[in-house]
């Protein structure tokens, strides 16, 4: 009504006109109360619904406000005004039609849609919309101007029919205005079709009729359509229903669908828009369809508007607890941000069901076929009819949908307390998305079947590593329980042909799916397909498979140049390969595979389980946002405390026994296994007091100093009262692993530290201190003897260990190696210098040649020694690494992420 | 005269035995700490006499904790002969000893050491000194205590290098200046032939150290030839020294060792250090040839422009070279490190010497016979 007061406050000379445009309004208000009205007419006067009449959009914001402020006061006399203005545009339309001059008719094809905003830029066709949109503001349609537009749409075509059949061409820029023209009159003329239609039945009584007649005008293109409603009522229904809203009737009629749906596609991306309005009209909408075509079409366009919806939820979200952790106080933030959250789930879960229900559509309907590559149709009109045996394309892309559907669920479960049973509620939803996608992968094999639609190959990749990133890293029975699940709710008519139904073992469809794409894709994909299948083996125990796997990739190479959500898979996957290698009691080899991840000290990060807090590095609010993005679901985390636990156990098996071995050895620096276990240990040793453990890294510590001191009862007791082995699939196993590993080692320990003690040693004495079978310890001297750890022999008839004496580097002796070693690389460092600085000249080779001649000799004696007296050494190292060393390879991995 | 005493360089350093044996004492009481101590003597013809010493006073040091203690107490040891306290008490200590008719002539300072580790800043420092302040004619004699525990006095005399002296004074240590100067780390230290002498008297009285008188009856001599080679007639004194006879190999060459390894390890700082500055010099210079062209640039299209054109050296205010960090320290570790090598050597040469003598345990095989 703010129209109205404003009128008040204006002139005396204008109020009559008020008056007038006072009575067209209420004329107008009480049709549409009285009768039905054609959502043409409510369209237009709807002052605040911008959703439902196709103007209001095309018109744009600026000249709304332009007509609601200024204009309105003077209203006829602009009206007047504007009239003129048309004709006097309509003339030059038609003489720049008769000399044929189509730059003139549109001269700037760059000129935008919003018509209001640059009255000197534009065309003269352009000009005329403008015009006609003010004018319109007051009423109806100028009959001119249909006229105009009708005749120019006439033109148009009998000249690109003419243009098509003459040899001559047209200069550059007509034919640039007439393509410019062309495009946007059908753009245009769809909104005025009824009365273009009128006109061409019947160009002189359309005409004829007064022009001061608005109402009249008004009402005769509202005729036909209210006809057609009421036909439809009479055939279906259904097929339509009134809604009440705000006081005003709205109607939606299978006929006007489209068109909604157009102008709602049409403000897409567009500011001021109310998404939820315009997801409860299409709602509406598609209770009303009754075509397949219009259920699709509505369908595309409610999912994608949901997206749209949800992500620009989410990223409220995100902010919103960007600020919670900033302020955890603000007690309201959280509420807001709870309500805000739930919408933003419920948005999803009604997405999913939409998607459901458009695949259910689709698959009814094999005829309508969602494709990406298909050309929008363009007349709302006239629903495209199907031609037998011809399939009719929709533009859409199911794999984004289901892309999208897959996001927006992990997006949420990142939101969620992973503790509380929103979160279960929330996860249970995984299996009905898990369908979504295994039918959207049906439909989409389905289609690549039929040779003519030309599917792109990647769409299918792209699902079915979907597919697979939703299997791989769960245990074999869940995934067999998921598989059952899904194949139930698809309907028993559809099958695949990658994955044939009722092949309910996991291992064989994790290997189908991983084939399929070795075999189809290429880049990433495969990348990703790979990771997934060593993460499955290794979750599954198959550690030799595993490995070979991974070292066949060859991904450790290239990891580097891979996404960031690559490289996270690839640490995964790292990381789930040593605790396979663990469990299948292969210390060394989860020690290397471990070693890259938790040696670090950032496992949280590169595993993407959570967001390290740095205090001393400069992270961007927005890198810490993308770094929250990146975050993984809850089930699908890898316990780190699990993990540290293994590391660090592993650690321990290999580096008292090394410890003992180097004893006080000033190379002692060189050979650290692991630091962060080191360090661990030192700083256990330097606490005075230490009490009973408490966590799984105490356990360890002291475990590891009863293992120094050779108790390694003790030190069993320990590791065994590690509560976390007990998440381990078969802790008893685990255990007793253990316990084998650290009789061996302690047996390996008791030697190095006490053989300068021993002249003989009788085996069955150590068998009875390590509580071992005589053989093992002679397994386990006789290899210690071969990789040359111990110096001593084995007398096999008396069974017992003869201790070799002064076999054992003294101190000077081993200071003297690393002083050759020192020495041989300051010599080398020279040789480079040199080397620099002469590059180049053959004068100054010839003499870093005499001089590395020189410096060799000497050189070559400190190696030569170095080599001959550490020849032990490096063979124990070799020693160390002759069994594992199998990922050894894999060093300098993705460890950023 | 006084001008040809200028002219002739000191030839040779000759100490006397009371000397020594006073070095000895401090030096062997104080050890490991350093012991410092000044000299007094006179210079005749090019042979510097070294006739008396006298220690510096220890200074207490404030201990702070256990793990400091030990370290600035060497620090200020090593520094004594430099103190501003140091320099009153020497010239009051000079000035009595004029008294009871010493010669009253300051002729250098002594140091302790520890395995040849005596090439360091502090006695450069102090032997700069007391050549610059003192007189040209001073030495730093070196009493290593390890090495004469072992059975040969080590003690040594040196001198900086006139070309060190200079380098020194400017206190640039370069590597524009060292090329410029050609100045080695052979050149920093100059060893003077060190003599012991003793007085007659002192030399009559060892000779006639009373030995024991035969306790039981003596034969008669069995010729005329016997009478002269009169067995209770004296040997030479305090000759032969078993000690010298020590085989240990292993503790001497350990300590080298981890001697060396320091070096090496500060060799590699210094290096670090260098190799920094050379990174950042390089960024430096990279950002200036940069500002410089666009200056450049600039003053061309001024110069288009019929502008005056902005001053060209204007990134001497607006850039700063870092600073070349001094190569001193690196230049005393190299000597340092030729200084133990010698030693090596050295001691190498005696003990297989000694080796062979003992032959029949040297080779293997022959050690059971």
């Amino acid at each position: 009504m703010s129209r109205f007061f404003h009128g008040d406050s204006s002139s005396e000379s204008s109020s009559s006109d008020e008056e007038e445009l006072y009575s067209e309004e209420e004329e107008e208000q009480s049709e549409e109360e009285s009768e039905e009205d054609s959502e043409e007419s409510s369209g237009s006067d709807d002052e605040k619904d911008a959703a439902t009449g196709a103007k209001r959009f095309i018109k744009g914001e600026s000249s709304d406000e332009e007509s609601d402020t200024e204009d309105v006061r003077v209203v006829k006399s602009a009206k007047d005004k504007r009239l003129e203005e048309v004709e006097g545009t309509v003339k030059l339309i038609e003489n720049a039609e008769k000399i044929n001059d189509w730059a003139v008719i549109s001269a700037g094809k760059y000129s935008s849609l919003a018509y209001g905003t640059d009255p000197c830029d534009g065309t003269e066709f352009d000009k005329l919309n403008r015009q006609v949109v003010k004018l319109m503001q007051s009423g109806s349609t100028p009959k001119i101007y249909v006229k105009a537009i009708a005749d120019l749409e006439d033109f148009m075509n009998e000249t690109i029919a003419k243009s098509k059949v003459s040899t001559k061409k047209m200069n550059a820029t007509n034919a640039r205005g007439l393509n410019a023209v062309k495009q946007r009159i059908r753009k245009n003329n769809k909104d005025y079709a009824t009365q273009i239609e009128q006109y061409r039945e019947d160009k002189t009584g359309f005409m004829e009729s007064d022009e001061d007649e608005e109402a009249v005008t008004v009402e005769r293109p509202s005729r036909p359509s209210q006809r057609l409603v009421l036909d439809d009522e009479a055939g279906d229904g259904e097929g339509f229903s009134t809604v009440g809203r705000g006081g005003k009737t709205l109607q939606y009629t299978p006929e006007s669908i489209l068109k909604h749906l157009r102008t709602i596609i049409e403000s897409r991306g567009k500011k001021n828009t109310d998404r939820n309005e315009q997801i409860r009209v299409m709602e509406k909408l598609y209770e009303v369809a009754t075509t397949p075509y219009q259920r699709i079409r509505v369908l595309l366009a409610l999912i994608s508007t949901r997206f749209d919806l949800t992500s620009g939820a989410a990223s409220f979200m995100s902010q919103e607890q960007w600020k919670l952790s900033v302020d955890s106080s603000s007690y309201s933030y959280s509420l807001e941000f709870d309500g805000v959250f739930r919408q933003f789930c419920l948005h999803h879960i009604r997405a999913e069901h939409e998607f459901n229900t458009l695949l259910q559509v689709l698959e009814s309907n094999p005829d309508y076929v969602v494709i990406e590559n298909a050309e929008e149709w363009e007349d709302d009109e006239k629903p495209p009819t199907l031609q037998a045996g011809e399939k009719l394309k929709i533009p859409g892309s199911i794999v984004s949908f289901v892309e999208r559907l897959d996001d927006e669920l992990t997006r949420s479960l990142q939101h969620i307390d992973p503790h509380t049973a929103e979160y279960i509620e929330r996860l249970a939803d995984e299996g009905a998305l898990y369908t979504k996608i295994v039918r959207g992968m049906l439909y989409l094999e389905k289609l690549a079947k039929d040779e003519k639609l030309q599917t792109p190959q990647e769409s299918i990749n792209r699902i079915i590593i979907r597919r697979l990133e939703h299997v791989y890293f769960k245990p074999s029975q869940v995934v067999t329980i998921l598989e059952d699940n899904t194949w139930k709710t698809i309907p028993t008519s559809l099958n695949s042909r990658i994955t044939p139904r009722g092949k309910a073992d996991a291992s064989a469809l994790v290997h189908t799916l991983c084939t399929y794409l070795y075999q189809h894709s290429e880049g990433i994909i495969r990348a990703r397909a790979m990771l997934c299948q060593i993460y499955f083996l290794a979750l599954h125990d198959q550690y030799y498979r595993a490995r070979d796997m991974m070292l066949m990739s060859h991904l450790q190479e290239t990891i580097n140049s891979f996404d960031i959500n690559t490289q996270i898979l690839f640490n995964r996957t790292l990381v789930q390969v040593g605790l396979c290698a663990f469990r299948a009691g292969l210390i060394y080899e989860a020690q290397n595979s471990l070693q890259e991840i938790c040696g670090s000290g950032r496992q949280k990060e590169l595993l993407a389980q959570g967001v390290m807090i740095q205090r001393y590095s400069q992270v961007s609010p927005e890198q810490e946002r993308l770094e929250r993005q990146r975050q993984l679901p809850f089930h699908m985390h890898i316990n780190l405390e699990l993990l540290e636990c293994v590391y660090l156990t592993c650690s321990m098996l290999l580096e008292i026994p090394l410890l003992a071995q180097t004893g006080s050895s000033p190379d002692l620096k060189k050979r650290i296994i692991s630091k962060t276990y080191r360090r661990m240990l030192e700083y256990h040793e330097r606490q005075i007091f230490t009490g009973p453990p408490e966590n799984t890294r105490d356990h360890v510590m002291q475990a590891s100093k009863a293992l120094a001191a050779g108790e390694w009862k003790k030190c069993s007791d320990f590791i065994h009262s590690i509560k976390i082995w007990d998440l381990m699939s078969h802790p008893e196993d685990i255990k007793k692993m253990l316990s084998e590993q650290i009789q061996e080692e302690g047996l390996r320990t008791y030697l190095f530290t006490y053989a300068p003690f021993y002249d003989t040693l009788s085996v069955s004495t150590l068998a009875s201190m390590f509580e071992l079978p005589e053989r093992k310890v002679a397994a386990v001297v006789s290899k210690m003897i071969s990789h040359e750890e111990l110096a001593a022999a084995l007398d096999q008839v008396n069974s017992a260990i003869i201790f070799r004496k002064g076999v054992e580097l003294s101190r000077l002796q081993s200071l003297a190696l690393t002083l050759s070693d020192k020495a041989s690389g300051l010599i080398e460092s020279n040789e480079r210098t040199l080397e620099q600085r002469t590059q180049g000249t053959a004068g100054a080779f010839e003499r870093s040649g005499q001089q590395g001649g020189r410096g060799g000799r000497t050189g070559g004696r400190g190696r030569g020694d170095s080599r001959g007296g550490r020849g032990g050494a490096g063979n124990r190292r070799g020693g160390q690494q002759f069994t594992g060393g199998a990922l050894d390879s894999r060093q300098g991995g993705a460890v950023r992420a | 005269m006084a001008e040809i005493l200028k002219e002739s360089p000191l030839k040779s350093v000759q100490v006397e035995a009371l000397v020594v044996m006073k070095i000895i004492k401090h030096c062997s009481q104080t050890f490991p700490t350093t012991a410092t101590g000044s000299l007094v003597g006179m210079d005749v013809n090019g042979v510097l006499q070294v006739t008396n010493s006298f220690p510096f006073p220890a200074v207490e040091v404030p201990s702070v904790d256990s793990h400091h203690d030990s370290n600035s107490a060497t620090n200020a040891a090593a520094a004594a002969p430099r103190a501003k306290a140091n320099t009153v008490y020497q010239s009051d200590m000079i000035k009595y000893l004029r008294e009871v008719n010493v010669d009253a002539n300051n002729v250098g300072w002594y140091t302790s050491a520890n395995m040849g580790n005596f090439v360091n800043a502090n006695v450069v420092e102090n032997q700069y000194f007391y050549q610059k302040e003192m007189n040209e004619r001073t030495v730093a004699l070196v009493h290593d205590v390890s090495r004469s525990s072992q059975g040969s006095l080590s003690l040594r005399a040196f001198r900086l290098s006139p070309s060190f002296m200079a380098a020194f004074k400017e206190g640039k240590f370069t590597t524009e200046s060292l090329q410029k100067s050609n100045l080695t780390y052979r050149d920093i230290l100059v060893e003077l032939p060190l003599t012991i002498h003793n007085s007659h008297l002192l030399t009559s009285f060892l000779h006639q150290l009373p030995s024991k008188p035969p306790s039981g009856p003596l034969d008669f001599p069995a010729s005329l030839a016997s009478l002269k080679s009169d067995p209770n007639a004296p040997q030479p004194p305090l000759y032969p020294n078993y000690d010298s006879l020590d085989l240990s190999i292993d503790p001497f060459l350990e300590k080298t060792c981890d001697l060396l390894l320091d070096s090496i390890e500060t060799h590699y700082t210094e290096l670090n250090n260098h190799q920094y500055y050379q990174r950042q010099l390089a960024r430096e210079q990279a950002k200036i040839t940069a500002w410089q062209q666009k200056r450049k640039a600039e003053n061309a299209t001024r110069a288009a422009a019929k502008q005056p054109p902005l001053p060209e050296d204007e990134w001497t205010r607006l850039f700063k070279l870092p600073q070349e960090p001094s190569r001193l320290e690196g230049l005393l570790n190299s000597r340092q490190v030729e200084q133990y090598a010698r030693q090596v050597d050295g001691f190498t040469a005696s003990i297989s010497g000694k080796m062979f003598a003992v032959k029949s345990n040297l080779l293997p095989g022959d050690g059971q016979q």
